[in-house]
């Protein structure tokens, strides 16, 4: 106990008075709200703030509710199918402006590869309603290629961050040495180039799912009659009353993020590799 | 012997116009087989841009490039028979220590059989056998740096290139690769070419070295010529120690190639004066003189007198730091003895030196 | 491999992609905002400033000639800058402790708290939404709470205010002020603290001219990185502030709904994309004007 007191009197200069506190209540008030929201997705009851007892009946209502499981379906079909072209394509991207040196016109394609990042959700939304309402009376097409293109571009830039930044860390002399041990410039990029790029591109393509996924207004905006994602779904339920079926289908989707998160926080941790 | 290298008016600029940037000029050279042979020179000297000209890497502005014969100027790397070890190592980090080393001969296209054979034998060479199966992240730097030889000689090249492949190693471990490397290069006859800046390294290791400035080679020869010869002043003061000193022509070409010099204190002494250079007598040139060429004597004798202004302490020897008489610096290198103690600063004492360590030097 | 043709042509598909659905559609935002609208929603081809002057302004409807400003527009306007600044103010205050406390964590259990804020920052924006309702509902834990331990009688009303619109933009983004703040203190030099203390500072001397300093881009990145979103926020005020708190976007998105004035929600977006760039221009000259010092 002498020992503990004498530690805690010790000076330490990374120590700020309150900082600590504030910091524990921060955690807390972040991660409070997500806790009451997936523990009241076991209630036996209705209600939202009273606890009744455990039941996984709500989980049941869920999966047995066709229209939670037509847009599941939906939106996990729509993140695979759009992350894979962003992927696709901010691989290549990542290609032609990382480790290239500079050239005439790279500022622009930087600017238009982030510019989703910059433009408000509703701005884009409202933009894409615009442009797909024209290209409807046009040609009459209202199929999901609508959905799958707006995805695509909006999951571009977050795919190209993890590629463009593994590539970044891969040393030119990799790429030398394979030519120095007579690797023509395809088989260096099939042997040393692409393997190594693997985890970024793994990331990009978990990012980009993920973002998918969470997309909700331009979803809104340029879904056509019957092609509601899981977030524009629940944003429709939300203004109702809701029970907690909605719990236990928020609770559903965060697991899949928080598998996701993990599994791109390992990727892009494991260096070197 | 026979040529295999042949570097003939070989320049190289970056940048065009009166931008550009001069990295090589004029390079004349030829490295005979199984020569171990040494680009030595301050960084941006230009000698890691020669290296990467004979790789490949990089292609001369002109000139020519043959290798045993064969003009591969316009050559890509992945065609030369020509293989390097980078200074970062650069081993494939998603690949084992023998898929490292068979790399290059799975890309030749050899059978598995051979390729399977030749990677134990290159793994015994740089007694790696154990590590086979590790990944370049999971073995030490010196372990790092023998892969990446064993991976270069695998698919046996007419020559090796070294981009000062032993910088990124600790003192201990970079004196006990030197010996390696010519162990190495004595076993299996290959022609060395090694990029240094580190002298030291250069004079023990090769046959032959070339001492580059700014693009150019100024000196070549093997290390003793190039330390006890330098032509010119950046030669002399880039390997070792040594004494410039200020001093007075009096009688030149007493023999072919000597001079008279005046010294400070009034005596003369006879130094060499090489045959490019012929100040006119009676002017100031610039003389040198290594500090451990120089012993001292009582007060009184020997050729300069001088007095002791501090003395270093290096362990195996002390260096003193001398006035001349006519106040021009001169350190003195002495071997540390237990029974000779250095002498205190304000003493004064004579300076004798061998007969040819005065030299006449190019400004 | 000598020209820059390749690299371009690695780009293009993305560029076309990023074109057509995009930047492509922003340019016939800012066309549409010219033009007259019609009559159930969508344009007609007729060059009018009709959309901007209603921005801003408003016609008697019995006699057109009589002008006056659009309050109601001009309140949301407000309302959105109030409400993003105080964000940005409240992100700032819980943020750079947060962080703090990460960066001087030992270097194993730093990653675990890292991943506990990069975690909220990854889920859905909508379901962040919903934990908060479900906390604040008349009916929700906080009341609830309250009511069971007798501090109140009956349940305060909480949603549908601007300060449940603050509380959930607030708790959405704050992860956007940590990270930031995070990074630009791990790159701090901690013996700059020490060499502070050693020359007598107090803490708050070091605090303020010692550690502030360093992570200063930090929190302008972080700040910048708040306030936009919060500009542009969308879903927060629609959940939780109700028709009464509506923001930009909401008025954005109601012209091409039930009010159906397209022209005036493209002159509306136009305005909230120049309200984002303007902060992004600002963010951009004092990174660049800080740089600019340090050279100097």
């Amino acid at each position: 106990m002498m020992g503990c007191a004498v530690a805690r009197s010790r000076f330490s200069i990374t120590r700020l008075p309150g900082f600590g506190l504030i910091a524990i209540l921060t955690f807390v008030m972040l991660y409070l709200p997500i806790v009451i929201l997936v523990a009241f997705s076991f209630n036996e009851g209705i209600s939202q703030s009273r606890w009744e007892g455990f039941s996984l009946q709500w989980y049941q209502a869920a999966f047995n509710n066709s229209q939670v499981r037509d847009v599941s379906l939906r939106s996990l079909w729509l993140a695979v199918t759009a992350a894979s072209f962003a992927t696709i394509l901010a691989t290549l991207a990542a290609l032609g402006t990382t480790r290239v040196g500079r050239f005439p016109g790279q500022t622009m394609i930087y600017a238009l590869i982030n510019q989703p990042l910059m433009v408000p959700e509703i701005v884009t939304g409202i933009a894409l309603l615009i442009f797909v309402a024209a290209i409807k009376v046009q040609t009459g097409y209202t199929g999901m290629g609508y959905l799958v293109a707006a995805h695509t571009a909006f999951c571009i830039p977050f795919a190209y961050l993890p590629i463009r930044a593994r590539l970044e860390t891969l040393d030119h002399a990799l790429e030398a040495a394979a030519a120095d041990l007579y690797a023509s410039p395809i088989q260096a990029f099939r042997y040393i180039t692409l393997p190594l790029m693997v985890p970024g591109i793994l990331a990009g393509f978990m990012l980009g799912f993920v973002i998918s996924l969470d997309t909700v207004v331009i979803t809104e905006f340029v879904k056509s009659a019957g092609q509601d994602t899981l977030p524009t779904y629940m944003l429709g339920q939300l203004r109702r009353s809701v029970t907690p079926e909605m719990n236990a289908i928020a609770t559903l989707f965060l697991a899949l993020s928080l598998m996701i998160v993990t599994a791109f926080f390992f990727i892009t941790r494991t260096r070197g590799r | 012997m026979s040529q295999e290298i042949e570097i003939t008016g070989l320049n190289k600029s970056f940048g065009q116009g009166a931008a550009a940037f001069h990295a090589l000029r004029a390079i004349d050279l030829t490295i005979a087989t199984g020569e171990f042979f040494t680009l030595l020179g301050p960084s941006g000297c230009g000698k890691t841009t020669l290296l990467r000209i004979i790789a490949g890497f990089e292609e001369p502005s002109t000139g020519v490039l043959r290798i045993n014969g064969k003009d591969v100027t316009g050559l890509g790397p992945d065609k030369r028979p020509i293989n390097t070890v980078f200074q970062s190592y650069a081993l494939f980090p998603h690949m084992s220590v023998a898929q490292n080393i068979g790399f290059g001969l799975k890309m030749l296209g050899k059978p598995k059989s051979e390729i399977k054979a030749t990677v134990a034998e290159m793994l015994q060479l740089v007694r790696m056998e154990a590590m086979a199966d590790r990944l370049p992240s999971e073995i030490s730097g010196g372990q790092q740096q023998r892969v990446a030889l064993a991976r270069a000689l695998a698919p046996r090249p007419r020559v090796l290139l070294l981009d000062e492949p032993l910088s990124a190693l600790d003192l201990k471990l970079r004196k006990e690769m030197q010996s390696e490397l010519k162990r190495l290069q004595t076993e299996t006859g290959i022609t060395f070419v090694f990029v240094t800046h580190d002298q030291e390294e250069a004079l023990t290791m090769s046959d032959r070295i070339a001492v580059m400035s700014a693009g150019e080679i100024l000196q070549l020869g093997p290390p003793q010529e190039i330390y006890n010869a330098p032509v010119n002043r950046f030669v002399a003061d880039f390997i070792g120690d040594t004494n410039f000193l200020r001093l007075r022509l009096r009688v030149k070409a007493v023999a072919a190639g000597e001079a008279v010099l005046e010294l400070p204190g009034g005596k003369q002494a006879s130094a060499r004066l090489p045959a490019s250079i012929s100040p006119p007598v009676g002017s100031l040139v610039t003389a040198v003189i290594r500090p451990e060429q120089a012993e001292p004597t009582p007060a009184g004798q020997g050729e300069m007198q001088a007095v002791v202004a501090s003395a270093t302490f290096f362990g195996t020897d002390t260096h003193l730091h001398l006035l001349l008489d006519d106040a021009q610096g001169f350190v003195l290198r002495r071997q540390n003895r237990p029974d000779q103690p250095s002498p205190a600063p304000g003493t004064k004492l004579g300076l004798t030196f061998a007969p040819g360590a005065l030299r006449v030097l190019e400004d | 491999m000598r020209g820059h043709g390749w690299k371009w042509l690695l780009c293009t598909p993305a560029l076309i992609v990023l074109l057509l659905a995009a930047s492509g559609p922003l340019l016939i935002v800012a066309v549409y905002s010219f033009l007259s609208p019609g009559n159930m929603g969508g344009v007609v081809w007729d060059f009018s400033l009709e959309a901007w002057f209603r921005v801003f302004f408003r016609r008697d409807i019995f006699e057109p000639d009589q002008v006056e400003l659009n309050t109601a527009h001009l309140q949301v306007f407000w309302r959105s800058v109030w409400l993003s600044l105080q964000t940005t103010f409240i992100c700032a205050f819980l943020g750079f402790p947060t962080a703090w406390f990460i960066a001087t964590r030992p270097r194993h259990t730093r990653t675990v708290w890292l991943f506990l804020i990069t975690i909220p920052f990854w889920t859905n924006l909508l379901i962040r939404t919903f934990a908060i309702q479900e906390m604040i509902r008349n009916n929700g834990t906080i009341n609830a709470v309250l009511l069971w331990t007798g501090v109140i009688d009956s349940p305060i009303q909480m949603m549908f205010t601007e300060f449940a619109v603050l509380l959930g933009m607030a708790y959405v983004f704050l992860p956007l002020m940590v990270l930031p703040l995070y990074a630009a203190m791990e790159k701090m030099d901690f013996s700059l603290v020490e060499a502070g203390y050693d020359l007598y500072a107090s803490r708050l001397n070091v605090l303020w001219h010692v550690i502030l300093p360093q992570v200063k881009p930090g929190f302008i990145a972080g700040s910048i990185l708040v306030f936009i979103p919060a500009i542009g926020a969308y879903v927060t005020p629609r959940i939780l502030g109700g028709g009464r708190t509506m923001m930009l976007g909401n008025l954005i998105a109601l012209q091409f709904g039930q009010g159906r004035n397209w022209p005036l929600g493209a002159a509306l977006a136009l305005l909230m994309l120049v309200m984002v760039v303007g902060a992004l221009i600002f963010y951009l000259r004092v990174v660049g004007r800080n740089d600019g010092v340090r050279r100097g």
